[in-house]
């Protein structure tokens, strides 16, 4: 798993690629509050496009994020998930809590 | 029911052991020619199975987790066992969204994933301790 982070327009776009799974939840969650912690900005869009496997260890790692970031009024998208992480998000009422983006 | 073929894994308890445990299965699957959707399902189901055993059944002492998979035609029966603590309330912990740790960020989806991704879902508690995870999937169905 990897993740890169960019600012534009003071929107914080971070991509997370690879798999999510136990193995990389707390790597995930140290960079990604890392992140939130130190930017200044609007919103934060979670790009999925090149994310090929999460399981329900990565429902958790977004919704803590979610929370966070709710917490502090900044809303959270998630973008171009790919079919199989689109599928979990969907069973997992991710989308109820912040909206789906394609671009 | 006639096994066409049949595999086994034993792997130690640690999370750096998903992928390949889901890997293998879902290689092990690829001789009756599942769609992409369905080996996704199928990678899914399995990572949600040993993460329950990592996390969960040796969450003191570590432990050996051991997979069996089986095909009969176009069905995968897989099983997923530990010797681990086990459930003290399996419906429960079946149930969506509960979780036994819920300050860990655990979404408490393991279960509920594992029985809409494979067609059949059994859990049960293990003579002598541990858990016992089984599920088919029927690759002529839901294609996709």
């Amino acid at each position: 798993m990897k993740i890169v982070f960019k600012t534009v327009n003071s929107i914080l776009y971070v991509g997370i690629s690879g798999e999510l799974d136990e193995s990389m939840a707390r790597q995930a969650r140290e960079s990604l509050d890392a992140m939130i912690d130190e930017a200044d900005m609007k919103k934060v869009v979670f790009d999925m496009s090149e994310l090929s496997f999460m399981d329900s260890t990565g429902i958790g790692v977004i919704l803590g994020r979610f929370k966070k970031l709710k917490a502090l009024g900044i809303p959270l998208l998630i973008a171009n998930p790919t079919k199989a992480v689109d599928k979990i998000l969907n069973l997992s009422g991710v989308y109820q809590h912040m909206p789906k983006v394609m671009f | 029911m006639q096994i066409d073929n049949h595999m086994s894994l034993k792997i130690a308890a640690l999370s750096k052991n998903e992928a390949f445990a889901r890997s293998v299965v879902a290689a092990f699957c690829a001789s009756v020619n599942p769609t992409v959707d369905q080996l996704s399902d199928i990678k899914t189901a399995v990572s949600e199975a040993v993460t329950n055993a990592v996390v969960h059944a040796y969450e003191v002492d570590s432990g050996i987790i051991e997979i069996n998979a089986s095909l009969s035609g176009r069905t995968v029966h897989i099983e997923v066992l530990d010797e681990g603590v086990g459930i003290e309330d399996i419906v429960r912990a079946r149930e969506p969204f509960f979780t036994t740790k819920p300050g860990d960020e655990r979404s408490g989806m393991g279960f509920t994933v594992m029985e809409s991704f494979m067609d059949t879902l059994e859990v049960k508690a293990r003579d002598g301790g541990g858990l016992c995870v089984r599920m088919s999937k029927n690759f002529d169905m839901n294609g996709e």
